[in-house]
C-alpha cells in the first residue's frame, strides 16, 4: 500500500500481568509499533502517559483506583485509545469517548492488528486535517448514559489524583473556570466549570442552590430567610451558603 | 391473630359447635331438675357465650407448651391445671350469675344455678376446656406442618435458583473470557503454565457443575471449589491475590447448601482484591460453636471504590438460601468497614451421621 506508515509509540495499561504479556507479544510482531511503557493501574497510567505522550494506549477498563474511562477523562492530551476488555457493556461508552477501537478478551492477534490499522488511519486523517481532539473531561461527561450519575469526582493535583466519592462531597463552589470541591474539611480545585460537573451529578442528591454553588442536600441542616427572596442554607457543620430564588425552588421541589 | 377468629367461616363454625354443646348441657340440667325453659336459657346462654370466649385462651396455653418440646408429664399437668382453673372460673361465674338473676329479677324458685347445675357446669367446663386445648394443638400442628412444607418448598426454589445461578457463574462469561485470555498469554511463553491453568479451569467447571446438582455438600468440598476458583484467579492477579483459611475442628464435615460461599468468594475478588493496587488476602474462617457452623469470608477493599452493581445480588442469594434452611437460627451478618469487608454466615452444624439418626 502506498499509504504512509506512521510509527506508533504505544503504552499498555492492564492490571493483569498475563494480559499485558499477551499484548506485549502481539505488539512486538506489529511492524512500526514501539512499546514504550506498561502500567498496572490507573494512577500509574496517568503518570506514565503524561510523561511519555504515546500515540496509542491499549486501555483496560476495570482496574484498581481509576478505571480506564477515568484515566481518559483525566488526560489533558488524550492519545488514540483502544479499549481492551472482557466486558462488552462498555462498547457504546467507548465510542462516545472517541475510542478508536474496542477489542474483546480473549484477544486474537488479527483483531489487534485490525485495531492498529484503524489507529494508523485515524492518525493519517488527523495529520492531514489537523482536527483537534476534544479533551478527555468533556468527553467523559458526554459519555455518561442518561440516568446514570457520577459516582466519584477526580481531581488532578500535580502528579497526584484525588478520588472523591460523591457521597463525601459537601458542596461545590464555582471559581471561574474551576470548581472548588469541599469534602471532609478540605477543598479540592478541579479544572472543570461547575456547570459541567453539576450536569453529571445525581439530581436527587445534589442541588444547584445558587449560580455559583451545588449543595449535597444530605449536609443541609435548615434554611433561613436572609432578605426578601434570598435565603441562606445552614449546613450541619454550621457553614452558610447563599440560596437564590431559583435555587430555593429547586430545593423545595426535591425536599 | 387467633386462628379461630380468622375469617368468617371459622367463628361461625365455632359458635355453631357451642350451640350444640348448649343444647346438650341444657338437656342434662333439665333431666336432673325440670323447670321453665326460658329461665334456664336466660341463665345458660350468657354463660355459654362467656365460656366459648374463655376456651379461646387455650391457644396461648398451647403455644406456651409446644407439643414437640414439652415433656409428656409437664404437658398433662399443663392441660389438667388449665382445664380445672377454667372450669372453676366457670362455676364461680355461673353461681354469681344465678344469684344475680335471682336477687335482681326475683326468678321463681325453679331458678337455674342450683348445686346440681353448677356440678354439671364444673365437670363439663373441665372437659370442654381440655377438648379446646386438644383442638388447638391440632390446629397448631397442622399449621406447623404447613409452615414446614412451605419452608421446604421455598428452600427447593432457592436451591434451584442457586443452581441456575451457579450454572451462569460457571459460564460467568467474564471469568471465562479473562481466564482464556490468560491461557492464551501463557501459551506463548510458558506453555506448561498454560496447561496447568487449563487443568485448573477444567477442575473448577467440573466441580461446580457436580456440586450444584446436589442438595447438601460437605463444607470441605465447598471450600475446595473456592480454592480452585481462587487458583484460577491467582494466575490472572499474580501475587496481588492470596488466600488464607482457618477451619476449626468439625467444620469441614458440616453439610452446607452447595455453592453457598462461592458468590461471596467471587465478590471478594471482584469487588475487593481487584480494586486494590496492592491486592490483598481473601480469608475464610469456619468453626463449629454451640451446634452452629460459623463461616466468615473476609477481604480488604478500596475505601474509594464505588459500590458496584452485582455485589448485592450474590449476598441476597446467600441470605435467601440460608433463610430457607431454618430462619430461626441462620444468620447473615455483613460488616462493611473502610478497608475491610466481612460476611459472617451462621447455620445449623449438621453432618451426615446425625442426619441419618434424624431421618430414620
Amino acid at each position: 500500500m502506498a499509504a504512509e506508515v506512521f510509527r506508533i509509540r504505544a503504552v499498555i495499561v492492564d492490571d493483569e500481568a498475563p494480559a499485558r504479556a499477551l499484548l506485549r507479544e502481539y505488539l512486538a510482531a506489529e511492524p512500526g509499533v514501539e512499546l514504550v511503557g506498561e502500567c498496572a493501574n490507573g494512577f500509574e497510567a496517568l503518570k506514565r502517559i503524561g510523561e511519555l505522550s504515546p500515540d496509542l494506549v491499549l486501555l483496560d477498563v476495570q482496574m484498581p483506583k481509576l478505571d480506564g474511562f477515568e484515566v481518559l477523562e483525566l488526560l489533558e492530551v488524550p492519545p488514540a485509545v483502544v479499549f481492551v476488555t472482557a466486558y462488552d457493556e462498555y462498547a457504546l461508552k467507548a465510542f462516545e469517548v472517541h475510542a478508536v477501537d474496542y477489542v474483546m478478551k480473549p484477544i486474537r492477534r488479527e483483531r489487534l492488528a485490525e485495531a492498529i490499522r484503524q489507529v494508523r488511519e485515524r492518525m493519517g486523517a488527523e495529520k492531514s486535517s489537523s482536527a483537534r481532539q476534544p479533551s478527555g473531561s468533556t468527553l467523559g461527561a458526554a459519555a455518561r448514559a442518561p440516568g446514570s450519575h457520577l459516582e466519584r469526582l477526580l481531581v488532578k493535583d500535580g502528579a497526584n489524583v484525588h478520588v472523591i466519592p460523591v457521597e463525601r462531597v459537601d458542596w461545590i463552589e464555582a471559581q471561574d473556570d474551576y470548581s472548588g470541591i469541599r469534602s471532609e474539611g478540605k477543598t479540592f480545585l478541579k479544572a472543570q466549570p461547575l456547570g459541567e460537573i453539576a450536569a453529571g451529578l445525581d439530581p436527587a442528591r445534589f442541588v444547584r442552590v445558587h449560580r455559583s454553588c451545588v449543595l449535597n442536600v444530605e449536609r443541609l441542616a435548615r434554611l433561613e430567610l436572609y432578605a426578601k427572596d434570598s435565603r441562606v442554607a445552614i449546613l450541619k457543620d454550621g457553614k452558610e451558603l447563599p440560596v437564590s430564588r431559583a435555587g430555593y425552588a429547586r430545593l423545595k421541589e426535591l425536599l | 391473630m387467633h386462628p379461630i377468629l380468622m375469617g368468617r367461616l371459622r367463628p361461625a363454625l365455632y359458635l355453631a359447635a357451642w350451640a350444640g354443646i348448649g343444647l346438650l348441657l341444657g338437656a342434662m340440667a333439665q333431666a336432673v331438675h325440670p323447670r321453665t325453659l326460658g329461665h334456664l336459657a336466660l341463665w345458660l346462654v350468657p354463660l355459654l357465650l362467656f365460656y366459648a370466649f374463655v376456651c379461646l385462651s387455650a391457644w396461648w396455653v398451647c403455644r406456651a407448651n409446644p407439643l414437640a418440646t414439652t415433656r409428656p408429664d409437664r404437658l398433662a399437668l399443663a392441660i389438667v391445671s388449665a382445664s380445672v382453673q377454667a372450669g372453676v372460673v366457670w362455676v364461680i361465674v355461673g353461681a354469681l350469675w344465678g344469684a344475680l338473676l335471682q336477687h335482681r329479677w326475683n326468678l321463681p324458685p325453679d331458678r337455674p344455678g342450683t348445686m346440681r347445675d353448677l356440678l354439671i357446669l364444673g365437670v363439663s367446663g373441665v372437659v370442654l376446656y381440655a377438648e379446646s386445648m386438644a383442638g388447638h394443638y391440632f390446629l397448631l400442628t397442622a399449621e406447623a406442618s404447613r409452615d414446614a412444607e412451605r419452608r421446604v418448598f421455598a428452600s427447593q426454589v432457592a436451591a434451584r435458583e442457586a443452581e441456575l445461578r451457579a450454572l451462569r457463574a460457571q459460564l460467568n462469561p467474564h471469568f471465562l473470557f479473562n481466564s482464556l485470555n490468560s491461557i492464551s498469554a501463557l501459551a506463548g511463553a510458558e506453555p506448561e503454565a498454560a496447561r496447568h491453568m487449563c487443568g485448573l479451569l477444567g477442575d473448577f467447571l467440573r466441580a461446580s457443575l457436580g456440586l450444584g446438582a446436589r442438595e447438601r455438600v460437605a463444607f470441605a468440598e465447598e471450600l475446595g471449589l473456592a480454592e480452585l476458583y481462587l487458583a484460577v484467579e491467582q494466575v490472572r492477579f499474580g501475587e496481588r491475590l492470596t488466600f488464607q483459611k482457618q477451619i476449626g475442628p468439625g467444620a469441614a464435615e458440616c453439610l452446607v447448601p452447595p455453592l453457598l460461599i462461592q458468590p461471596l468468594i467471587e465478590n471478594a475478588v471482584k469487588h475487593g482484591v481487584a480494586d486494590r493496587i496492592e491486592g490483598g488476602t481473601v480469608r475464610v474462617e469456619a468453626q463449629v460453636r454451640d451446634g452452629l457452623l460459623e463461616i466468615l469470608v473476609e477481604n480488604p477493599r478500596d475505601p474509594e471504590a464505588p459500590a458496584r452493581r452485582g455485589q448485592g445480588l450474590g449476598l441476597e442469594n446467600v441470605r435467601q438460601r440460608l433463610a430457607a434452611l431454618d430462619p430461626r437460627v441462620t444468620r447473615v451478618d455483613v460488616f462493611r468497614e473502610a478497608e475491610m469487608f466481612r460476611v459472617r454466615l451462621v447455620l445449623p452444624a449438621t453432618n451426615g451421621r446425625e442426619n441419618d439418626i434424624h431421618g430414620r
